[in-house]
């Protein structure tokens, strides 16, 4: 059937069966793969989508139900390519690891800051209780949103300023790696296995394997 | 293929279902229809999708009866004024239906008409006592008692050609006091094991409970009303010893519904706590608990 959608400001006219899926015509017609596909029956909320300025499940409504309404998906919050403030801010805080549950996770906090720039933190877990992430924990996205509300939020945990200052603590210098394997067999009575160079600390299942026993 | 008609008035809904045959479905929110659709054999001959009946989306209070729209969301049905004047105890399920997205997009006339036995929204429509309108292919209009409409699991009294436009039940006063509590396997997002709605009018003169009306969900066929322990309440002082009777009344009757369930064990234990967070929103007494928190 024949289908008109308004997606992030464009109109789209789309042939499509009559019973497909927002979330399939997103993806597989107009193009746009941002929004995902998770669990496919509204518990996980990747597919989450803003349909006239509500947050839904674009895996649990047809296209059609979507006609004549002004929908709103990730590839639409970046403007001239600048990212929107909440994309900057779950960058900067750390929000994103796969990135699976990513796009679902900004349209909630979008719907929600739309229609209250000043949420609560309650507020912000309620609108985000719909979607599932599986890496991070929800602390950095919680603060992610909040910073992005206008509010003061400190980060879910300190954050090194820089990678190179991580990279620093992490030594590869064979001498040093010498040194730390004199310290453990000192206290602990237990020779690292190998010799202590960038490679490692040798084979850990040395000591329990049936040729390395006692 | 499926075919999709939009009717966008009573008359041309009207017409839509005088086409309709076994095999039609009607389209609320789509948040429990769509995957059924997707399920093998699931695709209907034609499918009725309701969404541009913006008569039907309307709360409206006519003298001392509420009118809820079949179309109504959950997340209308949260927040809309009059709902949470005149039936807090729905607006109350309502914000415990499911995620934002789902609330945004499930209606009430869904709920019904899906009959899950843990549906919320039928908790809250026993214990307001609604009437379900209904139309149909011949254009005849139909009101009959929530509790004639849900039979049980995923089954109704409604015909094929059949679909709910609205609800109404009358309208809670200041002298009433009404409550949801529902318990899940986890706090948000959140199928109900166990769903408990009260209202209750308040004698604030004598300060007792002139009347009671409870009603438990997710437990037996579909949701009911505790006759007996309604009956039991009444006349009684808002004090901790009428929590207690309360409390052990839900229990009394969840083991009455499901006698021997497997899931009894848990359910009657979880009906005191149920109680106990429902007779507390009422605020009547000082906060109550049970013997063993």
């Amino acid at each position: 059937m024949q289908l008109v959608l308004t997606v992030n400001g464009m109109v789209h006219e789309i042939e499509a069966r009559p019973t497909a899926r927002l979330l399939d015509v997103l993806r597989d017609q107009v193009g746009l793969t941002g929004t995902k596909e998770g669990c496919a029956e509204g518990e996980c909320g990747a597919c989450t989508v803003i349909v006239d300025g509500q947050a839904v499940n674009s895996c649990v409504m047809l296209a059609v139900q979507a006609r004549g309404k002004e929908i709103l998906t990730v590839e639409g919050l970046a403007q001239d390519g600048e990212l929107d403030l909440l994309q900057q801010k779950f960058v900067e805080y750390g929000a994103v690891q796969c990135g699976y549950c990513t796009p679902g996770m900004l349209m909630s906090a979008k719907a929600l800051l739309m229609g209250n720039p000043v949420p609560s933190e309650q507020d912000i877990r309620i609108a985000l209780a719909g979607n599932l992430c599986r890496c991070t924990g929800y602390s950095a996205i919680v603060a992610a949103v909040k910073a992005a509300s206008g509010h003061e939020a400190t980060p879910a945990m300190e954050l090194p300023a820089e990678p190179a200052e991580l990279a620093a603590e992490v030594t590869t210098d064979p001498d040093t790696l010498a040194a730390a394997c004199e310290v453990v067999e000192a206290e602990t009575g237990v020779t690292p296995g190998g010799p202590c160079a960038p490679s490692g600390l040798g084979d850990p299942f040395a000591a329990s394997s049936p040729e390395g026993g006692e | 293929m499926t075919e999709v008609r939009s009717p966008s008035t009573r008359n041309e809904l009207v017409a839509e279902l005088a086409q309709a045959t076994p095999r039609t479905r009607l389209l609320a929110g789509g948040t429990d229809l769509v995957r059924v659709l997707r399920q093998p054999g699931g695709e209907p001959d034609v499918l009725i999708d309701l969404s541009g009946l913006e008569e039907l989306k309307a709360v409206r209070l006519d003298g001392e009866t509420l009118h809820v729209g079949a179309l109504t969301t959950f997340s209308q049905l949260q927040w809309d004024p009059l709902v949470r004047e005149h039936a807090l105890c729905l607006s109350l399920a309502a914000a415990q239906v499911g995620s934002t997205q789902i609330r945004n997009a499930g209606t009430l006339g869904g709920n019904v008409a899906n009959a899950s036995p843990c549906a919320d929204g039928v908790t809250a429509l026993t214990v307001l006592g609604a009437d379900v309108t209904t139309v149909d292919g011949a254009g005849a209009t139909r009101t009959r008692p929530i509790g004639e409409v849900v039979l049980g699991p995923s089954r109704t009294s409604l015909a094929y050609d059949e679909a709910v436009v609205g609800f109404a039940f009358p309208a809670l006063g200041p002298e009433h006091r009404s409550a949801f509590s529902k318990i899940g396997s986890r706090t948000a997002v959140s199928v109900a094991r166990l769903s408990c709605a009260l209202v209750v009018r308040f004698d604030a003169a004598a300060g007792t409970l002139a009347s009671v009306r409870v009603a438990l969900g997710a437990v037996g066929e579909a949701a009911f009303r505790a006759a007996e322990l309604e009956r039991a309440l009444e006349g009684r002082p808002a004090d901790e010893e009428t929590a207690r009777l309360f409390a052990g009344g839900c229990v009394a009757a969840v083991q009455e519904s499901i006698p021997g369930r497997y899931s009894l064990p848990y359910k009657q234990h979880a009906a005191v706590g149920l109680a106990y967070d429902a007779w507390n929103m009422l605020a009547l007494s000082a906060p109550c608990e049970p013997a063993w928190a």
